[in-house]
């Protein structure tokens, strides 16, 4: 399969499956409502402890709004192959001459993308409701940010999607494991004022570099090249973690006749 | 050719559908089998994430968050939050005890029957309140061992009290939720908005008083707000005679709640009836 023809594929998939999110009562709460209910509740918590000025509320709405695309991720990607095998299409797209794992790429991106649509709204929601300036240290370097969390929690996604098809109820998975990450990652929370043996853990998820990439561009006195650097380097181990594991899933889904299980 | 079959032996029906004891059957043994084929999560391989799991998490989630933002104690926002998990079960639960009825196509049979209306509908609270008190007990032993969370022993029973009377209004107001997901797609929707909007304006991890009027007001009309300050207020040494007064409007708020939920319900049955939609989904 070409470049080019490898490239249309992932890029319709992705925007197939955001027109999908975009009708889902779901995920449309989860991408748009959640985060910005969870970005007012910061901010009265930042405003009960005297912190209002202009970098703290946009540090609580960046992170309400990273909150949501990590919600959209592990929800739309934790239950992509199940979703598919629901649906009966699994069997058809395994089978397909394109790659399989492109095609799960594709959903990834979109459920990413589309969480991160959310991010726009709290800043929307600050900046009219709490009069919060928007401002960027590095505005060069912003897009460079966003894309490079875009890849890291696409591939994160993929991963997601492959491993927890393992467990038959992945949105049980998905319901204990968005807490975690918000607070893990240091989305709301900085990582320093968390015990030390939870900062490695830290290290290796895409959120939390992402965060960083992106906080770096706009809040930083420093460019963000590290966590730019950090996102690319998960983004390339997730993904083949996650052909490993998608090529162990097909495995015994064709050895075991489960493809069409539902 | 035909086959001429024998009429099949039923067991005859002593129950008369009107008396007390049928209608106690209905609440009991009803409410019993609603939770345990109704509700998707009362199965250890959900449970445990989702009302073990996802509870512990969040508690230790604002106990930071309320640290680290608001500077007070980790042990407010874990009682806060301890007393909020119950609403995994009450809102989510009950929604899905009422609206699965529609999603497994078993409502047109349980509206053919002449069981009483009044012992199936509330039939279903009982293990839904005694699931939410078990979260909630779990999730505040966790915040007494972890993060601070203390009780002045003479005023347990006060606040032992104050946690049932608000998980039973919780329990309520996801009994209305479920009556109203008769009539939505995605019923799941109202459920999740209502989880969160608790967290918010509820006093569970912003005290109501620093919220706006406008806000105030709504947090004044939802589960939680008057019942979860009783807890704290008995927690820290009140009396019944100083939350009592709480503890009876949370009581209110919840009663009014499963009035409407039931009234919804029967309109409901009567409009599907009329409309011959009881089983569209």
């Amino acid at each position: 399969m070409s470049l080019a023809r490898s490239v249309r594929l992932i890029w319709w998939v992705t925007w197939f499956n955001v027109r999908m999110l975009l009708v889902s009562e779901f995920f449309v709460l989860l991408t748009f409502v959640s985060p910005l209910i969870f970005a007012t509740l910061a901010f009265f918590l930042f405003r009960l402890g005297h912190s209002t000025g202009g970098q703290t509320l946009l540090y609580a709405a960046l992170g309400s709004g990273m909150m949501g695309v990590w919600s959209t991720t592990l929800f739309g990607c934790g239950g992509a192959i199940a979703w598919q095998r629901w649906e009966g299409t699994l069997e058809l797209l395994v089978n397909a001459p394109t790659r399989y794992d492109f095609i799960l790429a594709g959903q990834a991106f979109g459920a990413v993308i589309f969480g991160f649509a959310g991010i726009l709204m709290t800043i929307a929601w600050g900046m009219l409701l709490f009069g919060m300036p928007l401002t960027s240290t590095f505005p060069l370097l912003l897009p460079l940010s966003l894309f490079a969390a875009v890849v890291s929690l696409g591939a994160l996604g993929m991963l997601i999607a492959t491993s927890f098809v393992l467990y038959r109820h992945a949105n049980a998975l998905s319901n204990m494991l968005e807490y975690p990450i918000w607070l893990v990652a240091g989305l709301l929370v900085p990582i320093a004022t968390l015990p030390a043996w939870v900062q490695p853990i830290s290290w290796l998820l895409a959120p939390t570099w992402g965060m960083d990439a992106i906080r770096g561009a706009t809040l930083q006195s420093q460019p963000p090249w590290f966590a730019i650097g950090m996102c690319f380097a998960l983004a390339v181990v997730y993904y083949f973690l996650a052909r490993v594991a998608l090529r162990y899933v097909l495995h015994l889904a064709r050895r075991d006749a489960t493809l069409d299980l539902r | 050719m035909s086959a001429v079959t024998a009429p099949i032996a039923l067991p005859s029906v002593n129950a008369d559908p009107g008396s007390l004891r049928t209608a106690w059957r209905v609440f009991w043994r009803g409410g019993l089998m609603s939770y345990g084929m109704l509700f998707n999560w009362a199965r250890p391989a959900i449970y445990i994430p989702t009302l073990i799991g996802g509870p512990t998490f969040q508690l230790l989630f604002f106990a930071a968050l309320g640290s680290y933002a608001a500077g007070r104690s980790p042990a407010y926002f874990a009682l806060g939050n301890a007393v909020q998990v119950s609403a995994l079960s009450g809102i989510f639960g009950m929604t899905m005890a009422i609206a699965n009825e529609r999603f497994f196509s078993t409502l047109p049979a349980i509206l053919a029957t002449p069981a009483n209306r009044v012992a199936l509908f509330t039939g279903r609270f009982l293990p839904f309140i005694a699931n939410g008190l078990f979260v909630s007990l779990y999730a505040i032993a966790f915040g007494v061992v972890f993060l601070g969370v203390r009780f002045e022993a003479p005023t347990l029973g006060v606040a032992g009290l104050a946690l049932l009377v608000t998980v039973f209004s919780c329990t309520a107001i996801g009994a209305l939720q479920g009556a109203i997901s008769l009539r939505l797609r995605d019923g799941l929707f109202g459920a999740n908005l209502l989880m969160l909007s608790f967290l918010l304006f509820s006093g569970v991890n912003i005290p109501v008083a620093t919220l706006p009027a406008w806000m105030q007001v709504i947090s004044n009309l939802l589960p939680f707000t008057h019942g979860l300050e009783a807890v704290r207020q008995a927690a820290a040494g009140a009396g019944l005679d100083r939350v009592g007064g709480l503890i009876a409007i949370e009581a209110g708020i919840g009663v009014a709640y499963a009035v409407a939920a039931f009234a919804l319900f029967s309109y409901l049955e009567r409009s599907a009836r009329a409309n011959a939609t009881l089983d569209v989904r």
